[in-house]
């Protein structure tokens, strides 16, 4: 099976029902994305697959159609996206083992929508659980980075 | 049955003829209603604020759809977070419970015009005969969708455990086409 995943084509040999969090976590050894709860009830395995946020813990590898991107492919040190950005500048994380899945939903959302209203934000993060409570720093943040956006 | 039906208004006078038809007609619209009022319909016929309901699905009485879910005007949540960021579009056995089901189909919620939640048996049955309230669909057409719809067989063996509208669908497409012959009425036609 042939996947791309951050602009890199990989072949992997794995059964067409394997979750797409296993490929990348224990196939690829590309591990951003977090493993929560299994069924899409947490957020925490979140990639975009052709730009849009799925949760790839109940994505079968065989059933992606499309380019994968990961946390790792999102932005780079040198050049962070401006959802990463604005996450640094408000500290948004405390523990970190939902923010990956956090700041995926939220670089596809506002690619979706660039001019959201608060009531959006907490629409388009509310499948995203947070154990530490950074809700309210994930929604400034959520501001800020389309602010940011819009300015580019 | 639906020819003997159909035998036994053909061998009646036509006053006594339209009213059997239209007894008939209802007494197959009621079997209609219980499908389409039973929420494994009405958790996605919802109305303008797109809010998606998880009704019978053990979460509670009026228990709107998990994760803040707001499916916007596009009704597949491009304004926020887009259904098939958790439904995904393959088909699956839906085996396991408390997962989002996916079907081999976009999931989307129907047009807001296509709403039936908490609205009455008369009301559905003016939606449902009007192609302005029921997708455009001429009565065969309607028989055609419910056949080909991932969706509608996915709400009559929606797997896990999860609740399914009485009958079956070929029930419910029997009974739409005695509807249908009966001239679609409604109980509250004049």
């Amino acid at each position: 099976m042939k996947l791309t995943v951050n602009g890199t084509s990989h072949v992997v040999d794995v059964e067409e029902d394997m979750p797409l969090l296993w490929v990348l976590r224990d196939e690829l050894g590309i591990t951003g994305p977090k493993y929560g709860c299994g069924i899409a009830q947490c957020g925490a395995c979140t990639v975009h697959v052709d730009g849009i946020a799925v949760r790839s813990c109940q994505l079968a590898a065989g059933d992606v159609s499309g380019d994968i991107t990961t946390i790792e492919g999102l932005g780079t040190p040198a050049v962070l996206h401006a959802v990463q950005e604005a996450w640094i500048d408000l500290q948004v994380a405390q523990c970190g083992y939902c923010q990956a899945g956090q700041i995926m939903q939220a670089a596809s959302f506002l690619d979706l929508n660039p001019t959201p209203t608060d009531d959006q934000i907490d629409a388009a993060m509310s499948g995203n659980l947070c154990r530490c409570g950074s809700y309210p720093r994930i929604r400034a943040a959520v501001k800020s980075a389309a602010t940011k956006l819009k300015g580019v | 049955m639906r020819t003997l039906l159909i035998g036994l208004l053909l061998a009646t006078p036509a006053v006594a003829q339209d009213q059997a038809s239209r007894a008939v007609g209802l007494a197959a619209w009621e079997d209609i209603f219980a499908v389409a009022s039973h929420p494994r319909c009405t958790n996605c016929h919802v109305g303008d604020d797109g809010v998606p309901m998880w009704n019978e699905l053990g979460y509670g009485a009026d228990a709107a759809h998990g994760m803040y879910v707001h499916a916007g005007e596009s009704r597949v949540g491009a304004e926020t977070m887009p259904c098939r960021t958790c439904h995904i579009s393959k088909i699956s056995d839906n085996a396991t419970p408390h997962a989002p089901p996916m079907i081999d189909d976009a999931w989307r919620l129907p047009p807001p015009e296509l709403a039936w939640l908490g609205k009455s048996s008369e009301e559905v049955c003016a939606q449902l005969r009007n192609p302005d309230t029921n997708d455009g669909f001429a009565m065969d057409g309607l028989a055609t969708h419910l056949e080909t719809s991932a969706f509608v067989a996915w709400g009559f063996a929606p797997g896990a455990g999860r609740s399914a509208p009485p009958g079956t669908l070929d029930d419910m497409i029997a009974a739409l086409d005695i509807w249908a012959a009966a001239g679609t009425p409604c109980a509250d036609d004049p």
